[in-house]
């Protein structure tokens, strides 16, 4: 004969202490840590029982279960401290508090679930389409014979184009000229000269991007040992050498 | 024009517009002051439940929206059929409750109340749009701070985040 043990699911240790709470029909505040951690404990080993793999959680509640079951049971020792300034600490009270902070939110997720069952019985519907125009919206109101002309001639734009391309494709421009490029380049001219500067290294029409390709080059040569750079102040020209 | 021209006149705009569309358009469209509008829409919505209508106006961080009432939806998903949905987890729910009333959270923040990880779970409601990052903590690690969507307050009915039900200590 074989049994059917229905073993509820349970999000977490903390859910699972509930659910022992609930069973026992005790208060969350006057739970008896002896009888709840003998019962956790025992769930522990049916779940393991039923091949369910125990979650780590479940594993650091055990654990804390324990370790306040010794506290209650080894006696404290006497402090120094006069009778009324010793702090009532009874080491049930961390877990007593997760437990009733864990219950409020658990609650409030099934009154949640009332009502999102509730309202996700409402239909919409869909918008009508709007024109826009220079990202500015053309309500009937503010339209002159101008407005529709410029409208008419955006459609007739937009077909003419639909037809060739529809979508908008954005190309990304290669760089004019690569590290690797740059760096054979000034290899070169190295090969001829022994030494120039870094402003000279650039004509006027040199862009942002040939700076940044040239600095990146120089730096490589640097670490490859080719060249020796040389700044006298901050923001000064650099003078480069070619290594003899 | 009279009262009843500017109720008509926004009942249609919601209706064209099927989105929500914020008290501060209306007021604009209509050239009145926003209060007026309010105050005319919150006649309207009176009005739609007394009447019973089929339609509702659903207000939402002071935008408004018309819906169907959802005490008929059984007979317009006889008509359509019914809407497909996923219903959320406890895990989700829990999650979520967590995430409603302390907001903006982190998920370490999240985990210490449920006892448990919860990525998973958070990933589930980024992915069906009831909670987002909104901030990053200043803190070592910076880490992500979480809080709920518009989404979020429309699938639950709520106008604000004020009309949470009161959370129960015991």
């Amino acid at each position: 004969m074989s049994y059917l043990v229905k073993l509820e699911h349970f999000e977490g240790p903390l859910d699972l202490l509930l659910h022992l709470i609930s069973k026992a029909k005790v208060q969350i505040e006057d739970i008896s840590i002896t009888e709840i951690t003998e019962q956790y404990l025992e769930t522990l080993r049916l779940m393991e029982q039923f091949d369910i793999e125990v979650a780590s959680d479940f594993l650091v509640m055990a654990a804390t279960l324990l370790h306040i079951k010794s506290c209650l049971l080894v006696p404290r020792p006497k402090t120094e401290l006069p009778e009324d300034q010793l702090e009532e600490t009874d080491p049930r009270q961390e877990l007593i508090a997760k437990l009733l902070e864990y219950k409020k939110f658990k609650e409030a997720g099934i009154k949640l679930k009332k009502r999102e069952e509730y309202f996700s019985r409402m239909y919409y519907k869909l918008p009508e389409e709007k024109i826009f125009m220079d990202n500015q919206e053309v309500l009937p109101t503010n339209a002159d014979i101008e407005m529709l002309q410029k409208v008419f001639l955006l459609l007739l734009k937009n077909q003419k184009n639909g037809r060739e391309s529809i979508p908008i494709i954005h190309k990304i421009k290669r760089d004019p000229i690569t590290v690797n490029e740059k760096i054979g380049e000034l290899k070169k001219y190295f090969s001829k000269y022994t030494q120039t500067t870094f402003f000279q290294l650039f004509t006027k029409h040199t862009d942002r991007e040939g700076i940044i390709i040239t600095f990146l080059a120089l730096l490589e040569l640097l670490k490859e040992n080719f060249i020796d750079v040389i700044q006298h102040y901050p923001f000064g020209d650099i003078i480069i050498k070619r290594r003899a | 024009m009279d009262e009843r021209d500017l109720m008509g006149i926004i009942e249609s705009i919601l209706f064209v517009s099927g989105d929500p569309v914020s008290a501060r358009d209306i007021s604009q469209i209509l050239e009145l002051d926003i209060r007026k509008v309010r105050k005319l829409i919150k006649k309207m919505i009176d009005c739609f439940h007394f009447e019973r209508r089929g339609l509702q106006i659903i207000m939402v961080n002071d935008t408004y929206q018309l819906a169907t009432r959802p005490e008929y939806s059984q007979y317009i998903e006889k008509y359509i059929g019914k809407k497909h949905t996923q219903n959320l987890t406890q895990a989700s729910l829990e999650t979520l409750a967590i995430i409603a009333y302390k907001q903006p959270i982190t998920k370490a923040e999240i985990e210490a109340i449920r006892g448990v990880k919860s990525d998973y779970t958070i990933n589930t409601l980024i992915s069906r749009g009831f909670i987002r990052e909104v901030d990053r903590m200043d803190t070592p690690g910076r880490p992500i701070l979480y809080g709920t969507t518009e989404y979020f307050l429309k699938s639950f009915g709520l106008s604000s985040l004020d009309e949470l039900p009161p959370l129960e200590s015991k």
